[in-house]
């Protein structure tokens, strides 16, 4: 469980580093790093497809698509953030964690829990036989995605 | 529920709390996208975390596999646009999209 909380301090430290780091390539990159640990979670946590996902996907894949955008918006770098944003980040970071605190103390012995019954078969059994209809939905989500990448492209060289 | 879920929780709430943060203060239209995805790590996070207290880890599993493949095509489709934006308005600044009008 120490390293489980070791991981969890790691993801959330790489994701406030892809968002205040200044440079968007170290952004890109931080987020990549807080994939990585996600993933490691995941796996821990007994669900290694979700986690070879998370890695593979998420780190590698859109990582990948961040860096390719942040070269081709390279002059667009030098967008002047509100001054405010660190020096009120801490302060919000408190206020937050306080509300968060006390929220889920009440809500939490509130939520009635549900009996929880072990699954029986696989992941796979899981996946093509009670979830089969989400495997549709991601087709036609990707689909939707190519599409519409296409068309965003198509239509600049056209105008052009 | 036990301890080890609320842990997750928190954290996946904190991850929550850093992409909404970014969200409201950020200018940067690709900065604005990453704190979307901090956002989509903490949900993810707490989709699994439940599953594997409730002993499902499977249905959550599967959960998560969708909803990556999901942001996949998301982000492919929301950095397309940013990259034409980019080409319209020489900018990333979210400031300056308000010159779309009419």
């Amino acid at each position: 469980m120490n390293l489980q909380i070791l991981l969890l301090i790691g993801l959330l430290g790489a994701s406030a580093l892809a968002i205040l780091a200044k440079d968007l390539l170290k952004s890109a990159i931080s987020l990549a790093v807080a994939s990585l640990f996600l993933g490691i979670i995941f796996f821990r946590m007994g669900a290694p497809y979700a986690g070879v996902f998370e890695i593979s996907v998420v780190a590698g894949l859109i990582t990948v698509l961040f860096m390719l955008t942040i070269a081709l918006t390279k002059q667009g770098d030098d967008v002047r953030e509100s001054k405010l944003v660190k020096t009120v980040f801490p302060l919000f970071f408190i206020v937050f964690a306080l509300i968060d605190a006390f929220v889920m103390k009440g809500i939490f012995s509130k939520i009635p829990t549900l009996e929880a019954a072990a699954e029986a078969g696989t992941f796979g059994d899981v996946l093509w036989k009670e979830r089969s209809f989400d495997l549709i939905g991601q087709l036609a989500v990707i689909l939707a995605g190519v599409f519409a990448v296409l068309a965003l492209f198509r239509k600049r060289d056209h105008h052009e | 529920m036990n301890n080890a879920w609320v842990l997750y929780v928190v954290f996946a709430a904190g991850l929550f709390f850093l992409g909404l943060y970014c969200l409201l203060t950020m200018r940067n239209l690709i900065k604005l996208f990453i704190g979307f995805e901090v956002i989509g790590k903490g949900v993810s996070l707490v989709l699994l975390a439940t599953g594997w207290a409730r002993q499902s880890i499977f249905l959550a599993q599967s959960l998560v596999v969708t909803y990556i493949v999901i942001e996949v095509s998301l982000v492919a489709t929301a950095l397309a646009v940013i990259i034409n934006l980019y080409r319209t308005n020489q900018s990333l600044d979210i400031r300056k999209l308000t010159r779309l009008r009419g």
